[in-house]
């Protein structure tokens, strides 16, 4: 099936948001201090989101007072 | 160096001929590897290293690997899905028999973003122009979101990238892939003055981390 | 394999724009070193960074929505966030890091970017 260009670009484009932004994230056996970086992005990712998952359920104030 | 393309069931069915492909089994589990070459980051390599994703999910449930996850050998792969061994599993699970869509929505006839947006002149315009975003976003999702989002098994909202008023990815039993489709087309034929574009079904990159 | 179009719209024109941005993400990407302890430490800090921000912003936006801030107020309030957003691109630029590297997973509210 032939596509056009315009057709082959906006696939890669979500290709592209996909393989780089997405998939299972496994720690590879790079260095010590590089890989304990990763361990707390994703420990901070999981307190971020339960942070936001209790102020939607409205069991945390959000953010607020005088500007 | 390995490069690791998928986590799937083990025991599998046999692996395809696509790549040098090599199974590292961890329990019930097995990550699908080959020999790494260079992580090139072009259009090619990522549409091939794709390609054997995909050859691998034509017969089997799985995670797709982020591109360019590299490991020293199989068994330091094997110690790595070990530690993360029963979320990788429970994570097979929720995608079991599913595919991503993605939908990416548009005002219809505006024009691609500019490669540098335009400056603000004011911090008031910068300020309107940030409201009138947000606002146009949660208008879109509205009426876009419910539908597409009844014929999934699982949604991630993302943030629009301009002029997109909205993007999300949705996991679809393989089965409702046409329905889901469809549904996108009548939206379409809606006359909102949207213009869809989904495409798929990819690997379920939006939700192997979920 | 590049097929994988379900639903084209009438006109791509609004999602045209996307590949000199791509080329780009791609070509920061094999050029910084992906192992970098420097660069995942700029992409761990900036993501809290630009957490914040967006946070705040929203927040601002609430707040003049709701009323009550004088034009003088919102006019230096949308300078500062201008300004942020400008710097935070730049920093990005600086550690070879895309929007995408700093898009954190919130969960039931998506994405943040």
């Amino acid at each position: 099936m032939t596509t056009t260009i315009a057709e082959r670009e906006v696939a890669l484009v979500d290709l592209v948001d996909r393989l780089l932004g997405g998939g299972v994230v496994i720690a590879g056996d790079i260095t010590l201090a590089v890989a304990d970086v990763d361990l707390v992005y994703v420990q901070l990712r999981a307190l971020i989101s339960s942070v936001a998952t209790a102020q939607e359920k409205g069991l945390m104030p959000r953010m607020g007072g005088s500007v | 160096m390995i490069q690791l393309y998928a986590i799937t069931d083990n025991p599998g069915p046999p692996l395809p001929d696509v790549a040098p492909l090599k199974t590292v089994p961890i329990d019930g589990l097995a990550a699908v590897c080959a020999p790494a070459g260079e992580t090139e980051a072009s259009p090619e390599m990522l549409w091939r290293h794709e390609e054997v994703v995909e050859a691998l999910m034509a017969d089997r449930d799985l995670l797709p690997a982020r591109y360019g996850t590299r490991l020293e050998d199989e068994a330091a792969l094997a110690r790595a899905v070990e530690d993360r061994r029963d979320e990788l599993a429970a994570a097979l699970d929720r995608v079991r028999g599913a595919v991503e869509l993605s939908v990416r929505v548009a005002a219809a006839g505006a024009p691609p973003s500019p490669a540098v947006p335009p400056q603000a002149s004011s911090g008031a315009e910068y300020l309107r122009v940030r409201a009138h975003a947000e606002a146009s976003h949660e208008r879109t999702a509205n009426a876009v979101h419910e539908p597409l989002a009844a014929l999934s098994r699982a949604s991630v909202v993302g943030r629009p990238r301009p002029p997109e008023l909205f993007r999300a990815a949705y996991l679809v039993e393989r089965e409702a892939v046409e329905p889901f489709t469809a549904e996108v087309a009548r939206l379409q034929d809606a006359g909102a003055g949207l213009s869809f574009l989904c495409t798929g079904p990819w690997p379920p990159y939006s939700f192997a981390e979920r | 394999m590049r097929d994988k179009l379900l639903h084209a719209p009438p006109d791509f024109g609004p999602f045209a724009g996307d590949l000199p941005r791509i080329d780009d993400a791609l070509g920061r990407r094999v050029n910084a070193d992906p192992e970098s302890l420097e660069r995942g430490l700029a992409q761990l800090v900036l993501t809290i960074v630009e957490l914040l921000r967006q946070l705040m912003e929203r927040q601002a936006l609430r707040r003049i929505d709701a009323g009550g801030l004088s034009d003088d107020q919102e006019e230096r309030l949308g300078r500062t966030f201008m300004e942020l957003d400008r710097r935070m691109a730049e920093l990005r630029e600086e550690f070879g890091l895309t929007e995408e590297d700093l898009n954190l997973d919130l969960g039931p509210l998506g994405r943040l970017l």
